[in-house]
């Protein structure tokens, strides 16, 4: 908390009374003003580097220093409403896990052209209509009803 | 597992046709007040409606209507007191239902009565592939 | 449990040996003390591994007791023909030596090395596949020497082989797994970077993966000996060497499915089956392939109703262990184009899907309208021959006798079996040492028969003349002439192949059964027979004289008399076709109806006023004959499709709806029926020789035409229903024909 104060006094001291709160709602203070984990993660991101933003929005900060172990890399996410950690893309996962120091943007440029898929977050218990349904079950309404064979169209003649 | 034993109980038979016929409205009634039930758990509101449902039970009793013996409309009660109770109880999946109430309208009786001018080579080869 | 077999011990009831032995070892009681159950007591050799030969595998011995020898393998002597090799010896003796490069229906390369087995008095282990076996030979396959050599090649093998299991087609039934598993060692030391090759092209059939590859050099050998092209080579050495096409070419072979399974690992595998199953998801339905006159034996690998793949089965007589590509990879068609429910075309000239009742009741009301004599059914090409029993029967008791199968020409010669059988067989053809081919290309024909005259070229270096259009072989064949012409000469003894056929110890004439459809099969037929009967082709013990049919149904259709003349067509008014797709419908009358009966939307549904859905051959119980006259059964392996139903079954109940009901209502019914027709069918996998003096055959006064023979199939890949439903084989059609 110490440190909280500490950046919060630093952020005055550089940029005045009116600068400090024009940033905080430039930066989205308010928004999370009521999402106890959105303002912590705020608070804590008082004083870091910003290492990187992901193609979803999400920023990577680093805070070295007198943080606590464990606790110097962290991920502010893009959506304020519905966060979670499967927003994460992979190639961030690691830096963001410390398996690895190479940054997302790094990572990202050993992702495979051909083959390499566009990072989906877990939609699961966000409603049905998120939510894969075997082909045949009542609630897909694509896939209701199939065959595996073609069967013959009779064409006009 | 009190619906079970509930299911399994069979009541005293009916004293006259006329406590009988009670009986079978009181079923019919309870079936129909099922139906928004059934509508529900076995997700048919795309297939079909509850109109559509209760005609079709209602021609399952009308199928019946010329039985005047209270021993064997006994008998039919407990039968369909079973289906009834098999289906709200979800015993039953959704294209149980849909091939005996929606598509085929057999509902209870399985293997209908044969049609003695034809052979039953030829009942067989309508209804499937496979005898 | 021992106090239980103690108290039955005691009991008056004489014990089995086995329940001895049980207690023996339970007991305290020593054996020795007990002398009747010692006596029982099995010999110790009952322990060693079981001493059946490999698959159960039969050897037949020469009768000459010099050419017998006897080899010790693992302490137990065996007695072998001499000329075996060691691994041949093992294989007897019943222990399995494992094996990458050697087949044994290919030559001997001996390049894996993972058949090392220990020779006693030999200083280094040996690689029992190439070793011969020498008289004596103490042969041991279970020592410290010999699993250290295994283990040995095996490190090496895998040093270089992908850890790819997981994405690799050939997981599970992949010979490098199970071997592995079985006869490596349980780590390896290669910590170095695993080479890789770069995949090759060979077409739409076969897939490759060549990082996988072994060089086993299996596919090379097949296809410069079975399949005769000289597509395939090694390329490079040591750890550079690799398989391929040496310029960049598409593999042009039907045979080339084969590569397929003859892979030990997952380097070669299928195109089309790549990454759609497992193979322990699947369930193999042992049955016949119909795409030609052959009848390969195959394995149909379905999962749920669909088919998967086609792999062959084992049958020495008919296709060894190959398949042509057709028969392989034609199983695509079995799903598209499929007619799945009875449909009526209304006044509008649409088709209108109806009910099985109305469909019958249709054809029945139509039926009761025409002249009997109107009445005209065509059986296809892959019509079993239940079904066909049924048409005939039921179109005779309409009244008509207009019954016939497309394929079998305008006027079908049915009174003499061998007149339109292989009689040779198609193994015996490997006796064969001239070959005369009369307007047949067995290559698109019948891939099978070809390879085995090939095999008989590659053994005995038999000739093989030729007499029809310009045509590729895979052997070295001697070009004729391309008509009735070159015949002449030959019957007249003034063409110089007419010496090598006479002076040939089996000499085999084959006919092509796209002769049928000429004018003047009569006098070809019997200026053919004039050459065999001079160049002595037909004598007691070989009948060299054959004709090669080209389609599943005829020799079946022949034999239950399916011979009307396709002219009736033209005066019909009502025609029942029942899978007939490749039969001229120009001729129809437009006042006439028209009944398809099949499973595929083809050529003959445009005419058609209704259809009746049908099985195809791998949902149906159906025999067939090939072309040696051998009958077969069909087995089903997955489920009709749609509302669809058997081919007889249909037959049947449309009988009944007519008015003319047919007497048999299952398909035990059918067979007795067939059997009063024509016995052989019902007799599965037996081939029943007949030779007919040509004397017995009416004299023929017809002339011969000039015109030259015609190629009979035009397309390989696309010859009936399925096969033109099917888009591999449309592929195929595309890249790998010329």
């Amino acid at each position: 908390m110490a440190s909280v104060v500490r950046g919060v006094l630093k952020a005055i001291k550089e940029k005045g009374v009116g600068g400090f709160f024009r940033d905080v709602r430039d930066e989205g203070y308010l928004n999370c003003i009521f999402d106890g984990n959105l303002l912590q993660t705020k608070i804590h991101s008082i004083g870091a580097t910003l290492v990187g933003v992901d193609k979803f929005g999400n920023k990577y900060y680093e805070k070295l220093g007198d943080t606590q172990y464990g606790r110097h890399r962290f991920v502010e996410y893009a959506l304020k409403s519905r966060y979670n950690a499967s927003q994460v893309p992979p190639e961030w996962h690691g830096w963001l896990h410390y398996i690895t120091d190479h940054t997302g943007d790094e990572v990202l440029m050993l992702k495979p052209k051909r083959y390499g898929v566009e990072h989906k977050e877990n939609l699961s218990g966000e409603g049905d209509e998120f939510i894969y349904h075997s082909k045949g079950h009542a609630l897909n309404a694509k896939q209701r009803d199939w065959t595996r064979y073609q069967s013959w169209e009779p064409k006009k003649n | 597992m009190s619906f079970m034993m509930r299911a399994v109980k069979v009541p005293p038979p009916s004293a006259s046709l006329e406590e009988a016929r009670h009986r079978v409205f009181d079923l019919f009634r309870s079936a129909c007040r099922s139906l928004p039930t059934v509508m529900e758990i076995y997700t048919l509101n795309d297939v079909v409606t509850v109109s559509q449902l209760r005609s079709a039970i209602s021609s399952e009793f009308r199928n019946n209507a010329h039985i005047t013996d209270p021993k064997v409309i006994d008998m039919l009660l407990i039968k369909g007191q079973e289906e009834l109770s098999n289906v709200v109880e979800h015993a039953k999946q959704r294209h149980h239902i849909i091939g005996q109430y929606v598509v085929d309208r057999t509902g209870m009786h399985h293997g209908a009565g044969k049609d003695p001018s034809t052979s039953q080579f030829l009942d067989n080869f309508y209804t499937s592939n496979y005898f | 449990m021992a106090f239980f077999a103690r108290s039955v011990q005691r009991g008056s009831k004489p014990l089995s040996p086995h329940l001895s032995a049980l207690t023996r070892r339970i007991t305290y009681t020593p054996a020795v003390s007990k002398p009747e159950s010692a006596a029982m007591a099995p010999d110790p050799d009952a322990y060693s591994p079981n001493r059946t030969p490999v698959a159960g595998a039969r050897v037949q011995l020469p009768e000459k007791p010099e050419d017998v020898m006897e080899v010790i393998v693992d302490g137990h002597p065996v007695t072998i023909p001499k000329g075996f090799t060691v691994l041949q010896a093992c294989e007897v003796a019943g222990v399995d030596i494992p094996r990458f490069c050697y087949h044994s229906r290919l030559s001997i390369a001996g390049n894996c090395r993972m058949c090392l087995v220990e020779v006693e008095k030999s200083p280094k282990p040996v690689a029992s596949c190439a070793m011969p076996a020498l008289p004596g030979m103490k042969i041991k396959t279970d020592t410290p020497v010999a699993k250290k050599a295994r283990e040995g090649v095996m490190e090496f093998l895998l040093m270089n082989h992908p850890l790819d299991c997981p994405i690799c087609d050939q997981g599970g039934e992949c010979d490098l797994q199970d071997q592995s598993m079985a006869f490596g060692a349980d780590r390896g030391r290669f910590t170095e970077m695993k080479r890789s090759v770069v995949d090759k092209n060979l077409g739409p059939l076969v897939k490759t993966v060549m990082t996988r590859c072994i060089q086993c050099t299996r596919c090379v050998r097949f296809a410069s000996e079975v399949a005769g092209v000289q597509d395939l080579g090694m390329l490079g050495r040591g750890s550079g060497e690799e398989i391929g096409t040496y310029v960049e070419k598409l593999m042009t072979s039907e045979l080339s499915g084969n590569v397929i399974d003859i892979c030990p690992v997952g380097a070669l595998t299928s195109k089309p089956f790549a990454f759609k199953a497992r193979n322990w998801e699947l369930k193999g339905t042992e049955t016949i392939d119909v795409t030609d006159a052959v009848g390969s034996n195959i394995r149909i690998d379905s999962r749920g109703p669909e088919v998967m793949r086609i792999i062959p089965r084992l049958n020495e007589d008919i296709n060894e262990e190959w398949i042509s590509d057709k028969t392989r990879f034609c199983y695509d068609g079995l799903k598209r184009q499929r007619l799945n429910d009875p449909m009526i075309r209304g006044p509008d000239g649409r088709f209108k899907a109806v009910t099985w009742r109305d469909a019958l009741e249709v054809v029945a009301e139509v039926l009761n309208k025409v002249n009997s004599q109107e009445i005209v059914g065509v059986a296809g090409r892959l019509s079993d021959a239940e079904s066909m029993i049924a048409l005939k029967d039921f179109l005779n008791r309409l009244g008509s006798d207009n019954v016939l199968c497309e394929g079998n020409g305008p006027a079908p010669k049915a009174d003499l079996r061998s007149n339109y059988l292989l009689n040779t067989t198609i193994s015996g053809l490997e006796k064969a040492d001239a070959v005369l081919l009369i307007g047949t290309q067995p290559r698109v024909e019948a891939p099978m028969v070809n390879a085995r005259i090939r095999k008989t070229v590659r053994a005995n270096q038999a000739k093989v003349a030729y007499i029809g259009p310009q045509s590729e072989f895979n052997y070295d064949i001697e070009h004729l002439g391309t008509g009735p012409q070159t015949l002449l000469e030959l019957a007249n003894g003034s063409h110089p192949f007419y010496t090598t056929l006479q002076d040939a110890k089996n000499p085999v004439i084959i006919v092509g059964a796209g002769l049928f459809e000429r004018e003047d099969q009569d006098a070809l037929f019997s200026t053919i027979e004039t050459i065999a009967k001079r160049a002595n082709v037909v004598k007691p013990g070989w009948n060299g004289l054959n004709v090669l049919l080209l389609h599943a149904a005829q020799a079946a259709a022949l034999d239950l008399g399916l011979v009307a003349s396709p002219e009736t067509i033209a005066s019909s008014k009502f025609l029942y076709l029942m899978g007939a797709d490749d039969i001229s419908l120009e001729k129809v009358p437009e006042d006439a109806f028209v009944v398809y009966q099949g499973h595929h939307g083809d050529r003959s549904v445009y005419r058609a006023n209704i259809i009746l859905p049908s099985s195809a051959f791998s949902e149906k119980e159906g025999t067939y004959e090939n072309t040696e006259g051998c009958s077969q059964w069909t087995v089903p392996a997955v489920p009709t499709v749609g509302d669809s139903r058997d081919d007889w079954k249909i037959i049947r109940a449309l009988s009944e709806v007519a008015g003319v009901c047919l007497s048999y209502d299952n398909l035990a019914g059918v067979r007795a029926r067939i059997e009063m027709v024509a016995p052989n069918l019902v007799r599965v996998d037996e081939r029943e020789g007949s030779t007919v003096p040509f004397e017995v055959k009416p004299k023929v006064t017809q002339q011969l035409s000039s015109t030259p023979f015609k190629n009979a199939v035009e397309n390989f890949y696309m010859t009936d229903a399925i096969t033109r439903a099917s888009k591999i084989m449309a592929q195929c059609s595309a890249q790998l024909r010329k």
